[in-house]
């Protein structure tokens, strides 16, 4: 994949909401672009920034089958080198989620989305205590007093942003945790390593035809 | 060869599922399908709820949650499973189904309970709690409304306590509903009350009269005006009450036949009932109970003139008496339709209420102040008639055509425009303000039917949409903004479709789309499901072309019009020749597929 970075937005996705956005920027929330799939900047990212396919992760903290797969993305992003990866919190499944989700994205505020995020996937299994998560987080080391604080301080951009996951999921037809977005595929289930290579193989394919 | 790679990504889908175990299709399949629940009533036990699980699919026992007004009730769930996944702990978990009870004890008559439950594909999704409402009444599973309360109750201390509820318009929930029925019922005792007092005015309560005058008498020389008015009023909320009995007894004989009385062919029946009732209000026959009967209760009971006399007189005629059948009986029909109990005999109950008003006047003051009996009398008579015909129609809508609903309903409003326009010139020739109004309306009803009946005449779909936002024909279908889709899978269907194009003379389009593909879902919610899309579309044959499954009827789809990949729409001109200028790949905002819908139309 030597593609140049002005091909950055490669898959057909990204390569029609450069054709179309710009043409018509409509102010209807109601309206689900790809640009707010894929660059939405408050969601988190990992991989590489300038890859030339960007998967979409919707998870849920209480998703045994998110975790899994996760090991497995993550092996391959970080394998491929290419890809960059776009974190959707989606607290669907479980009383806690929306604890394990509010506690990752308001750790962004100080940069530890990561460490937060990989240590509640870590916890293995369904129904996932409330302190159970918050053992987790204390245990990354992030600062607990600024987070604390900016649970309070950010909690409307946060819940905004989870909204807005949960509309883009909805409007793709997500069913349940954990779903991808691999360049122009939909993957609603999770897949092992060999699955994610494959997947991410027929999207380039496909978006450079 | 693009589809190559689409029949890698397919092959690789399902050998990674082949290697998984289970036997899954290509995507997981929505919940509810995975998830079948059923509802059933065991006299003893209770509410057995049973669950038909997909092969590969589980649920969790302790996410089986049933709740009543917002309180769990106790339920009894078979032992599960455990999980044999060290990471779930003790999880337990069904696999094929399960059935779990909610015992007799604990339910009310009526009502709704909400069934929570929530499940995973093995290896593959979890799917987020699923909410069902089961009617206690007719058993009936339907999706529950929205309530995050319940499903992300927030948790309590610790420094995330401040989670406030988030989740899809919480607004339009449960409150909602509860303020519409609290203020549709006063609506409703309103206008029995009103019918009543139209009734009392047909030959319904003149059998009674004698009866309750008979009663006056009987009780002594000389009566108070309170003494009257208290033994009237008597008679007549016990002959209401009669009928609001008469409601509870229907709705709850009805708890079982409502599901039957559901059927099309039930539905029929019952349109058709009320058509004969409706003929029997234009005096083509009389619907009676023996007159020995009505005789005999006038002498027998209610001699004393004692309140309590009065009130058994009242009850006992409101059940016997008179050609009052009917319209208790219509009233009694659409309560166990509805299902509604408290509210059916409440309706019943006003509407003898109404019926017994101009009785209590005629107690106290004597029968001067009763109008007199005349042709106006039938008129009345006819309207109910015309009334039950709607109530016909307005049956059958759920079964009938839309456009033959719309013929009747046409044929209904000229009748009445033609009734009413015939008594005005020609029973009462003089011009007064009433009848003029009256024949305006009745002018209006004319041309209302008329406008009705070309719009059925004209089309199927189009030109009826609008006549049904205004008009009082139920529209329950065409709701959701992906429908009016026909979905095809293989090569012959679409060419069925092309034919059927063909013959009409409609140009056609056709959406190439699948499961997985990310953008045809957004594309159908952010192009197909606007309004001024769907506008500029009507009157085309759309054919959405299914290739979720990759296999030779979809790359014999994909090859007919060298389409790529989904999503893709080409539009076909009436003799199934494709307006290339106007294909579409990919979704291009709404502004821009316009355009290409507005080439498709002038080629």
């Amino acid at each position: 994949m030597t593609s140049s970075i002005s091909r950055a937005g490669f898959l057909r996705l990204a390569a029609l909401s450069l054709f179309v956005v710009p043409a018509q920027t409509r102010a209807d929330d109601n309206e689900i672009t790809r640009d707010m799939i894929l660059n939405d900047p408050d969601a988190p990212t990992a991989g590489n920034p300038n890859g030339d396919l960007t998967i979409v992760d919707f998870f849920d903290y209480n998703c045994p089958y998110c975790k899994k797969a996760a090991t497995s993305l993550e092996k391959l992003v970080k394998a491929d080198g290419n890809i960059r990866l776009v974190y959707k919190d989606w607290p669907i499944l479980h009383e806690t989620s929306i604890v394990g989700a509010r506690l990752a994205l308001a750790a962004k505020y100080q940069d530890q989305y990561l460490p937060v995020h990989h240590a509640l996937m870590d916890i293995p299994g369904y129904g996932i205590s409330q302190e159970q998560m918050l053992d987790a987080v204390r245990k990354t080391g992030v600062d607990q007093t600024r987070l604390d604080a900016d649970i309070a301080a950010h909690a409307d951009d946060i819940l905004r942003l989870i909204k807005r996951n949960l509309n883009i999921a909805e409007a793709i037809g997500l069913q349940g945790t954990p779903g991808f977005l691999v360049g122009a595929y939909k993957v609603n289930q999770a897949l092992s390593y060999e699955g994610f290579v494959r997947v991410v193989a027929d999207a380039r394919a496909r978006a450079k035809k | 060869m693009p589809y190559v790679r689409i029949l890698g990504f397919v092959t690789l889908l399902l050998r990674l599922m082949a290697a998984a175990g289970p036997v899954l299709a290509a995507t997981p399949m929505p919940a509810d399908q995975a998830f079948q629940l059923r509802a059933q009533l065991d006299e003893e036990k209770g509410i057995e709820l049973t669950w038909t699980i997909a092969p590969g699919y589980y649920l969790y026992r302790d996410k089986i949650v049933v709740t009543l007004d917002g309180q769990r009730v106790r339920i009894a769930t078979e032992k599960g499973q455990p999980k044999d996944d060290p990471n779930f702990g003790m999880t337990e978990v069904y696999h094929a189904g399960t059935t779990a009870t909610v015992p007799a004890e604990l339910l009310p008559e009526k009502g709704r309970i909400i069934v929570t439950y929530q499940g995973c594909g093995e290896n593959t999704i979890c799917y987020p709690p699923i909410a069902k409402t089961v009617d206690m009444a007719t058993l009936l599973i339907a999706v529950a409304p929205e309530d995050n309360e319940a499903v992300n109750r927030p948790g309590n201390g610790s420094s995330a306590a401040d989670i406030s509820t988030w989740g899809p318009s919480p607004a339009d929930g449960a409150g909602a509903e509860s303020g519409m029925l609290g203020g549709s019922l006063l609506t409703i005792v309103l206008a029995f009350l009103g019918f009543g007092l139209l009734l009392s005015f047909t030959p319904c309560v003149f059998p009674m009269i004698p009866i309750l005058s008979g009663m006056l008498a009987r009780s002594g020389s000389r009566l108070s005006l309170t003494r009257s008015f208290a033994l009237s009023a008597s008679y007549v909320v016990a002959m209401a009450a009669a009928y609001g009995t008469l409601g509870i007894f229907v709705a709850w004989s009805g708890e079982n036949l409502q599901t039957v009385l559901q059927t099309p062919l039930a539905v029929l029946g019952m349109s058709a009932l009320f058509l004969a009732l409706a003929l029997s209000m234009f005096g083509l026959y009389e619907l009676q109970l023996p007159q020995s009967w009505t005789a005999r209760l006038a002498t027998s009971a209610g001699n004393r003139g004692s309140i309590g006399g009065a009130a058994l007189l009242g009850f006992g005629s409101a059940l016997i008496v008179g050609p009052c059948v009917t319209p208790p009986l219509a009233a009694a029909l659409v309560v166990a339709q509805t299902g509604a109990v408290a509210r059916g005999s409440l309706a019943l109950f006003a509407l003898g209420l109404g019926m017994g008003l101009p009785l209590i006047a005629f107690g106290v003051l004597g029968a001067r102040v009763l109008p007199r009996s005349g042709a106006w009398l039938a008129r009345v008579k006819h309207i109910f008639g015309f009334v039950f015909v709607g109530l016909a129609i307005w049956m059958a809508s759920r079964v009938l055509p839309v456009a033959l609903t719309a013929t009747a309903w046409g044929a209904l409003f000229i009748a009445i425009g033609l009734y009413f326009d015939v008594l005005a010139l020609f029973e009462e020739p003089r011009w007064r303000s009433a009848s003029l109004a009256r024949a305006g309306a009745a002018v209006l009803a004319l041309f209302y039917g008329c406008v009705l009946l070309i719009g059925a005449a004209l089309s199927d779909y189009g030109p009826l949409q609008p006549l049904i936002s205004i008009g009082a024909v139920a529209s329950s279908a065409d709701a959701g903004s992906t429908e009016g889709f026909q979905v095809v899978s293989n090569e012959a269907d679409l060419d069925k479709a092309i034919d059927l194009g063909r013959r009409q003379g409609r140009g056609i389009m056709v959406d190439f789309s699948a499961d997985w593909c990310t953008e045809c879902r957004l594309m159908e919610r952010n192009i197909f499901a606007k309004d001024e899309v769907r506008q500029q579309l009507r009157g085309m044959l759309l054919i959405r072309a299914d290739l979720t499954h990759y296999d030779l009827s979809s790359k014999n789809l994909m090859q007919r019009f060298a389409v790529v990949g989904p999503p893709t729409v080409v539009f076909l001109n009436p003799d199934g020749s494709e307006i290339k200028d106007a294909r579409v790949v990919g979704d291009i905002g709404v502004d821009n597929f316009l355009n290409k819908v507005a080439k498709a139309w002038r080629a």
